[in-house]
Parts: C-alpha cells; structure tokens; sequence
C-alpha cells in the first residue's frame, strides 16, 4: 500500500468519526439488569428524631487499634490443591493462578504487569551503551532511520543501510568472510547490553574451535531482520548471523534472537532465514546458546543451505 | 510438507532382569524427537516407548544356591535376541539388573564381564535393594499411579529373596526399605522342608519355632513365619518397626516422610495374588513358601487397611522398569569425545556452588582431593564424573574461569590423562566444553547437562546418537532430593 493511500484512509476515517460524534447520539437499550426489584423487600418505617437532631456515621471501616493486619502464613500441610497449583505455576511463566478482586487483578498482580509493560516500553527507546561496542570491538552504522518514531512507524527503512553506512562497511570489514557477524538493538536496546557480549564471545570461541574463518563484526543502529540481505550484497559472505533484539514481551523485555541464513542476498525468501530465539536469564542461557551456534553454522556451511532448505537436505 | 515434520530417531532397549527366582528379558524401542518448537535450541525427548518382546519367564539358571550360571544366562539371552529377532548390535541401551539374594558383587562381576560383549552394547547395572525398588515401582505402575493422583504410594516388590518397597508421592520418591521376605526363603523338596535361608533361621530363633530341613511341608512354624511376615511388613509399612522385626529387616529402616496412603505389591508374589499372566508362562512349580505367603498378605487384617491397587504387572515389573525406566537423555547441547563413549560405572562426585563462585574456586581443589581419595583409594586411576551443580547465572569470563579451574584440579587426578567426564546440571555443557577445548585441554572431553544425578549414584554414558545426544543409565544408590 502506498503512503498517499494510507493517508486518504486515514482522513476518512477520522472524518467520518467526527462526523458521528456530532450526530445526535441515539440509545441503544441495553439491558444490563433488570429493573423490575427482585427478592423480598421490606419496608422500614422512618424513626422521627427531634429536629435538629446530629447523627455521626461512621465514614470508613475503622480498623481494631493495635491490632495489626495478619498475615496467611502457609501451613505447613498444604492441601493437594495449593500443591497443584504450585506444580502449574512452576511449568510457566505466565501469569496463572494470580486469584482476583472482584472481576478485576489484584493489586500486585496489577502492578507486576504495568511494571512489566514499562519495562518492554523501555527495552524499545533505550539504548545501547558505548562501552559495550567498545569492548566487544564493534565499529557502529545506521540504517536509514532517523529516530525511534520512524524505526516503529517504517520497518522497510530499517532494512536498509545508510549511505554513510554502506561505505563504512566496504571500506572497513573483510570482503566474503565465511562468516559475518551483525550485532543490532532492533526492538530491545536491553536484550543487547545483558546478552550480547556472552553469546558474541562464545560464539567467536566456538568457531575458532572449528577453524571457521570470521568477518569483522560490526553493530547496526535500529536495524531489521531482513537488513542481512543487504549486507550479504554488499560484502559477499557465505553465512551472516544477526543478533538483535527481540520485540520484548511481558515476560521477558531482553529477549534476544539469532537471525542466520546462508548467503543471504537482495531478494532471498524468509523460508531460507532461521532463527535462534529466547535467548536470555530465564530462556536459553546466552553463553550455551553462543556453543550452539557456532555448531548451527558448521553445519549451514558443511551443507551449503539454511531454513528449510537445510531441513531437506539434511534429509 | 514432509521436510516440515520433526525427526524421529529410534533406540532399542533391553532389560533383563535376573532374581533370585526367575530371569526375563524386555525389548522395547524408544522413540526421540526433538520437542522444543522450530526456533529453539533443540530438545531432544523420548516421545513414545513401545514394548517389542517379552520373554517368558525363566528359572534363574544357578550354580549353587548364590551363584549365578553365567553360560546358562547367556545361553536364555542369546535364545531371546533371536526369538525377538533383534542383533546384540541392535541393543543401544538398556539395564541387566541383579535382584534378590543373587545380587552379589561377585556374580555382577562375572556378569558384567561375560555380558557386555554377548548381549549387546548396553549399560550394564547391579542394582542395590533400594534402586530394585525404585525400579519395581515404576515398572509396576505404582510409581504413575502416584503421578496421577497426587496420593502417597507404596509399591511392594516381593520375589524369591527380597521385599523391596519403594515410596512415591507424586513423581518424588520418599524413601525405600528393604526386607527379608521372599517366596524362597523356605524351599520344599518331596513334601519336606529342603532349605530355610539364614534370616529366616534369625527368626526361627527369635521366636522360639522349632522348624527344621527335613520337617514336613505342613509344619505349623511355617505359617507362623508366613504370618509373621505379613504382619512385619504391615508395621513397617506404617513406620511402626519393633525390635522383632530386625531379623527380616535388610539394610536401613523405613526412610519415608509422610504416612503411606495406597499400596501395590508386585513380583512374583504378586502375580500369586493377581494371576495376571498365561497360565502356561507360570506353570513352573516353585515348591516354596510363596503360594502360603501371598495369602498370608492378603489375609493380614493390618495391611488390608491400605487400600490395595492391582499392579499394571506382577511378576514382570522390574524387568520392565529395567528395560524402559532406566535411560535418561542428556540435553541436546553437549561436548562429547565420541571415541571415549561407551563409558560404564563411573562414581559422581558432586560440587555444588551454592555459596557462590569464589566461595566454591576456595574449596574446590580440596573436594576434588577428597573425591580421588575416595574413589581412586588404590591410586589405580579409577576415574570419575565431576557433577557441578547449583551454578549461579554464568558469564562468559566466568565460564572461563570455570574451565580452568577444573583443568587444573584434574591433574591432581592419580591418571590424569583419562578424559574429564562432567555433568552440568544447569545448561552450559556445550560452551564448558568449548571452552575446555579453546584452552587446548590435553584430555578427551565428555561434558553433558540436564541428567539427574546426585552424589554418590553411578553412572554409564551411552554412544552419542544421531539427534546428537547421548543415552545415559543413573544407578541412583542414594535419594533424589526431587
């Protein structure tokens, strides 16, 4: 779909929403109860007092002074429920068996999850710090995004290098390495800064243990999946692995994937992509999951194909 | 959409399981497929376990009354591959298990010895009582009944020589116990008492019962015995032991925390009871106290108490917990030296890093002294696996660091050039194992993760497979602490 259309649609939508608004709003009947009393009503007479008279109420529930709020210790027979139920909750990480108030959350349930949601909104505006790159020495580029907004609102210009960045690149890194590796923040700066240097260290180690011959690695500011096609042009590798960060959820907002595909180039199809996900504290540890692909790419190498190509040959 | 389906690998798996009575084999085949879904590290399960053969059930072939007739196990072994049509090279993993009375070092060595080229390349076990129990019960059903229902399970194995009771609630396992209670612990020859086995000689004593070889088979004393039993079993079943009990007792006293809930008994005794299999597979006249023993336990007021579920199998619950319980599969990320695998009957030594990384590095040469000192006591170079556990989160450096100090407190080894066997319990095999292999480590490395060992059990690590893991049997001789 073309911008222009887009824009168009949008226009009347927001016009036609207007439009409605100002509309004499006409009521639906909606029955939520019935109106009819049910049960057995009584009648209570009014008590007539002397005019004037003050009467205090009682405004809140008052608690008995000194006595504190007790808390359920937990028995130390706990019914086979109560086990059950710990049994399920340690199976996953979702959010079961966290009771309710009424028909909504209770209140640290409500809070874990806006704690939860902040921290998946932070992972995608953070950063990734200098050092970081430093240490792991990383030169860095950017896509043709200009800031967070566009990154979100325009996936195909986080596909594609900068002009500044093609050149750094050509002029920088290794031409047709067996292996490049990329580093980029995509949507959790967070994922990076915890995982990234462990995965990257183990992954150089392990293939250097295979005698497996790699590029120079580089980082990519705001970068996107399919962003390895374009380098696979450009420097001409056998096997390009990305480590970006994942779209972060409400279990986990450092998530981190590996994207790898054998010669990725303009125009190759996702069904040749594979990916390496979860990566993180709680998924796969990220140094294990660095041994693990550098195996992986021994593998793409010694059969030439990745995705399902590498599922059939593999046979 | 072929190329889209997981693959499946297949194993096969022997278990035969030699008692003080009676001897029967297993073939079953596993199949492994890796669970973890499309863009996950692989983990590789067994999915399914399909039961290929089941011999009939032998006598024991025996040389004397404790010595097994190597040649005539071998002769039933050999005649059973070919009835199931399987190759001994066919057999990847598996367990012969030697239970009951005939559970002796000596004739497990023997059999170790003359097995492992005839029956195939598989993990040879001994069981102690408590592993026969353990493996009974998960034979028996006893053990997935207790999964199923959350109540606390016992599962009764009585055979020729021994009553092996295993205790499970859910898929933890309570405790064991072990007892003198057996089908032939009185044999009969000709309407006569032939042969009365020492503990029962202990009991005989202790009460003041006069039986003796050569009485007649109808001799009051031995229902007093068979009576005695029952009611032995029923007050250690409820944790009430008294001290006339300590003649049938072997080993350790009930160890189980909680009260006992429902009851199985399986094993020949069982089958007694239940007369689950063909008559023609029974029909071996046993002439001991078995038949009198089954219905002394079914009369016993005491143990009619519990509630009594029928087992899935009788007689033939330990041949098949040894067939289809016993191999675990490692996780799928691992280092391992192929050239160095099959390893067998290697003691583990447990590290643990509870107290944190550095507290750990202070002790660990000191503990991995001790372990040789304890396991390689004649300085033969009896090696051993190296079981770290409780890693905090790890770091790449600290990984590192993690490799060196194990490469070094493995030259302290009495034969340091044997292979560093480790078992990671948490999943960072394959990069410790990388990371040995950077540090240009001169041993073979077999590193693995994600197997349930302790201290103290023995291990045997299978062939790696082709889903790139490695079957592995635990002979656990101490508990789980899950």
């Amino acid at each position: 779909m073309d911008e222009q259309l887009i824009q168009t649609i949008t226009k009347l939508v927001v016009e036609k929403l207007q439009t409605s608004e100002n509309e004499t709003k006409q009521e639906v009947p909606v029955t939520l109860y019935s109106r009819e009393a049910k049960g057995v009503l009584t009648e209570t007479s009014e008590e007539h007092k002397a005019a004037g008279e003050v009467t205090f109420h009682q405004t809140a529930d008052q608690k008995p002074p000194g006595k504190k709020r007790q808390r359920l210790e937990p028995s130390p027979e706990r019914t086979q429920e109560e086990e059950l139920v710990t049994d399920l909750q340690a199976k996953t990480p979702a959010r079961i068996a966290v009771g309710r108030a009424g028909s909504r959350p209770k209140t640290n349930t409500w809070l874990q999850f806006r704690l939860d949601h902040a921290a998946a909104v932070d992972a995608v505006y953070g950063e990734v710090p200098d050092e970081l790159m430093n240490k792991l020495d990383l030169f860095q580029v950017s896509t043709r995004v200009k800031d967070k907004e566009e990154y979100i609102r325009r996936p195909d210009l986080g596909r594609k290098l900068s002009d500044e960045g093609k050149e750094l690149i050509k002029k920088r890194c290794q031409s047709s390495p067996a292996v490049q590796i990329v580093v980029s923040n995509g949507l959790s700066a967070k994922a990076i800064e915890e995982n990234a240097e462990d995965v990257y260290l183990s992954l150089v180690q392990s293939l250097n243990n295979g005698k497996v011959e790699t590029g120079t690695s580089f980082y990519v500011d705001k970068g996107r999946v399919a962003l390895m096609d374009e380098i696979g042009e450009i420097l001409q590798p056998d096997v390009v692995i990305l480590l970006i960060g994942e779209r972060p959820g409400l279990v986990s907002a450092e998530s981190l994937s590996a994207y790898l595909c054998y010669k990725p180039r303009i125009g190759t199809i996702e069904a040749d992509r594979m990916v390496v996900s979860n990566i993180h504290k709680g998924g796969i540890p990220p140094v294990e999951a660095g041994a693990y692909l550098g195996t992986l790419i021994q593998k793409i190498l010694k059969y030439e194909a990745s995705g399902v190509s590498l599922v059939k040959r593999e046979g | 959409m072929a190329g889209f389906q997981s693959k499946q690998e297949t194993i096969i798996s022997a278990g035969i399981d030699i008692g003080t009575s009676t001897t029967k084999i297993i073939i079953s085949r596993f199949s492994l497929m890796n669970t973890a879904g499309s863009t996950h590290v692989p983990r590789i399960e067994i999915v399914d376990k399909d039961i290929l053969y089941r011999s009939p059930i032998f006598r024991t072939p025996l040389k004397d009354t404790l010595t097994i007739d190597t040649a005539g196990v071998e002769a039933i072994i050999r005649s059973e591959y070919e009835a199931a049509g399987v190759q001994s090279a066919d057999i990847e993993t598996g367990a012969v298990i030697i239970t009951g009375e005939t559970a002796t070092k000596q004739n497990a060595r023997e059999m170790v010895h003359h097995l492992s080229g005839e029956a195939g390349d598989f993990l040879v076990a001994t069981a102690g009582p408590d592993l026969e129990g353990i493996i009974a019960a998960k034979g028996s059903g006893a053990y997935a009944y207790s999964v199923q229902t959350g109540k606390v399970t016992a599962n009764i194995d009585i055979g020729g020589g021994t009553a092996n009771i295993a205790v499970f609630k859910r898929e933890k396992l309570l405790g064991t116990c072990t007892m003198h209670i057996g089908g032939r612990l009185i044999e009969f020859s000709e309407g006569a008492v032939q042969s009365i086995s020492a503990p029962v000689r202990a009991l005989l004593h202790q009460q003041g019962w006069t039986l003796k070889t050569g009485d007649a088979a109808a001799h009051p004393d031995i229902e007093n015995v068979t009576s005695f039993m029952a009611e032995s079993l029923a007050r250690i079943l409820a944790k009430k032991a008294s001290p006339a009990d300590a003649p049938l007792l072997l080993g350790h006293e009930p160890n189980w925390d909680g009260v006992v809930e429902v009851i199985m008994f399986s094993g020949g005794i069982s089958e007694c009871m239940y007369a689950q299999e063909a008559p023609a597979v029974t029909d071996i006249s046993y002439s001991d106290i078995g038949i009198k023993l089954a219905d002394a336990l079914q009369e016993n007021k005491a143990l009619t108490d519990w509630a009594w579920i029928e087992p899935d199998e009788t007689v033939r619950a330990t041949v098949l917990g040894a067939g289809t319980q016993t191999t675990e599969i490692s996780g799928a990320t691992i280092q391992v030296a192929s050239g160095e695998l099959p390893v067998k009957n290697v003691p583990v030594y447990k590290f643990s890093f509870k107290e944190g990384l550095e507290e750990g590095y202070s002790r660990f040469e000191q503990s991995v002294k001790e372990a040789i000192d304890i396991y390689d006591s004649f300085q033969e170079g009896q090696n051993f696996v190296l079981y770290v556990a409780d890693l905090p989160y790890m770091g790449f450096k600290d990984i590192q660091r993690l490799a060196q100090e194990i490469t070094s407190v493995m030259e302290l080894r009495h034969d340091p050039d044997q292979p560093m066997i480790l078992v990671v319990q948490t999943d960072h095999a394959k990069v410790l194992g990388q990371t040995l292999h950077a540090m240009a480590a001169r041993q073979s490395i077999i590193c693995i993760d994600q197997i349930n060992v302790d201290h103290g059990d023995y291990m045997d690590i299978g062939r790696a497979l082709q889903s790139e893991v490695v079957p592995v049997v635990v002979k656990t001789l101490t508990f789980h602490s899950s």
